[in-house]
């Protein structure tokens, strides 16, 4: 309890402390003072905003990374791993449009993928994006359509 | 695929091919051949890991007089396989609009057993029954694939033991739990005869000798005594081999894990087209992003030494010693001092 008291007095003087002002920010401690002030000031114009916000975050599962451009993007994939990200990224470099493509997994323990796509001119990282999920898609109806003529094909070869 | 058929392989424009080699009602053996490690990968990833199937997930324990803790007994009811056939009619219990459970998105299940005989007596799987509504009469039953049909044994009672409990099974995937696994394992394999050198053989004086070969060494060219190492070489052939547990046919699950990474497709893809719009949140360029690279955050060029050179530029001539950031706390930060 006394870490909480000195917590709520601290602000005021970080707030004159330039040195602590300056570090990145997220190393700078927060205050909850100021989120408290925040929340009395939108009460109740920010509630139903926000709600709508959140849904749309849930389903929201494709983001566009800041300092993208039309032809040089980088995607986050939330709740996609290795399964998606190596056989699109790979898939995606086939494209010819494709100057550059691949994935990385920032953090194992955060369930999110970056895809980075840069493309020559003519086309754009999002189509190249889609046109990969397209063509995965396509090759794995291939492959389903091929095992399943294979598993006809051993079951009549073992039956006769 | 409508590119270029030049630019790729031969082979590879071909498309892939798939060879069945064995299969019975435990196994399919097969050879994909043609297709790239990354999609070969995915697809062994995604049958191990996010094929639904339905598996107990809450134990309510009445009676427990046998030697094991509840603890115990409730992790055993959760690995045993239960029948997934039918499982896409079931909804995932969180999805249900039901509160808690219901027969839309779970199967109940009892289990009670008392040994009244004058021997140990062992419970199997088989004495697990299905109870109340079900959405339909096969998915929940335990698996009995065995001889006597008498399932996997959870435990075993003594003269006078009782054990009585209730289970909720529910559906969900292998990656939240392992025992929502359909396949009890799945062999990948690829180049038997190591050509490409992805694996580094331990050996006391001849890796030939002391590694057995593998099943499918025989069915790809041997590498021909002091032939070259072939840069160019990538794995084209991969042999799986998928082992069901009991809950999917062996064929089902190839062509579930299959579905399921195109459903993964179908969604994202279904989710650009829905951004195509532009709602603001997505697909906007100028959107906020952190300060370019060689600029402060406030627009002063990064920090200042006291040596006079504008601080970012080393002597070696470069625009190197930027942070992020811009100012650092330490030094002199210039936009809060002057």
């Amino acid at each position: 309890m006394p870490r909480a008291k000195t917590r709520k007095e601290e602000p005021v003087e970080a707030g004159s402390d330039t040195v602590m002002e300056e570090a990145p920010t997220s190393h700078q401690p927060e205050s909850r003072d100021d989120m408290s002030v925040d929340q009395d000031e939108n009460d109740e114009a920010g509630e139903a905003e926000e709600d709508e916000i959140e849904e749309e975050e849930e389903v929201q599962r494709v983001r566009l990374l800041p300092g993208s451009t039309p032809t040089a993007a980088s995607f986050e994939f939330l709740n996609e791993g290795h399964t998606l990200g190596n056989a699109l990224r790979y898939i995606i470099m086939k494209n010819p449009d494709v100057e550059f493509c691949a994935y990385a997994i920032p953090h194992p323990s955060e369930a999110k993928m970056n895809v980075r796509i840069q493309t020559f001119e003519g086309t754009t990282a999002i189509e190249a994006l889609e046109k990969g999920l397209r063509d995965v898609q396509d090759l794995c109806d291939v492959v389903s359509d091929k095992f399943i003529d294979a598993r006809e094909k051993f079951v009549a070869g073992a039956s006769s | 695929m409508d590119y270029d058929p030049m630019v790729m392989d031969d082979a590879e424009a071909l498309g892939p091919v798939v060879k069945i080699s064995q299969a019975d009602s435990v196994r399919v053996k097969y050879e994909l051949s043609n297709a790239d490690i990354a999609f070969a990968n995915s697809l062994r990833r995604v049958m191990l890991a996010e094929i639904p199937t339905i598996a107990i997930d809450l134990v309510e324990i009445s009676e427990n007089s046998s030697v094991l803790a509840d603890e115990f007994i409730a992790h055993r009811m959760g690995l045993i396989p239960l029948n997934a056939e039918g499982v896409e009619s079931l909804l995932y219990a969180r999805e249900c609009d039901c509160d808690g459970c219901c027969e839309h998105c779970s199967v109940k299940l009892l289990l009670h057993a008392k040994c009244e005989g004058d021997e140990n007596m062992p419970v199997f799987a088989r004495d697990l029954v299905p109870f109340g509504d079900r959405i339909n009469q096969v998915v929940g039953t335990p698996v009995l694939s065995d001889a006597l049909r008498q399932g996997s044994l959870i435990l075993k009672l003594r003269p006078g033991q009782e054990i009585k409990l209730e289970c909720i099974a529910k559906k969900g995937i292998a990656k939240e739990h392992a025992k929502w696994a359909p396949s009890a394992a799945i062999g990948f394999e690829y180049d038997p005869h190591n050509k490409l050198r992805h694996i580094d053989l331990w050996f006391e004086t001849d890796a030939k000798t002391e590694w057995p070969p593998s099943d499918y060494a025989e069915w790809e060219e041997p590498p021909q005594e002091g032939e070259p190492f072939d840069y160019d070489a990538v794995p084209n052939r991969f042999y799986f081999n998928v082992e069901t547990a009991g809950n999917l046919p062996p064929d089902t699950i190839v062509s579930e894990g299959i579905k399921v990474l195109q459903q993964k497709l179908a969604g994202l893809i279904h989710e650009l087209a829905e951004d195509e719009g532009g709602d603001g949140m997505n697909g906007e360029y100028n959107g906020p992003r952190s300060p370019e690279y060689g600029t402060g955050a406030d627009g002063f060029g990064g920090y200042t030494t006291p040596f006079g050179n504008g601080g970012n530029q080393s002597s070696w001539g470069g625009a190197g010693g930027t942070t992020p950031y811009g100012t650092t706390p330490y030094g002199a930060g210039q936009s809060q001092w002057s």
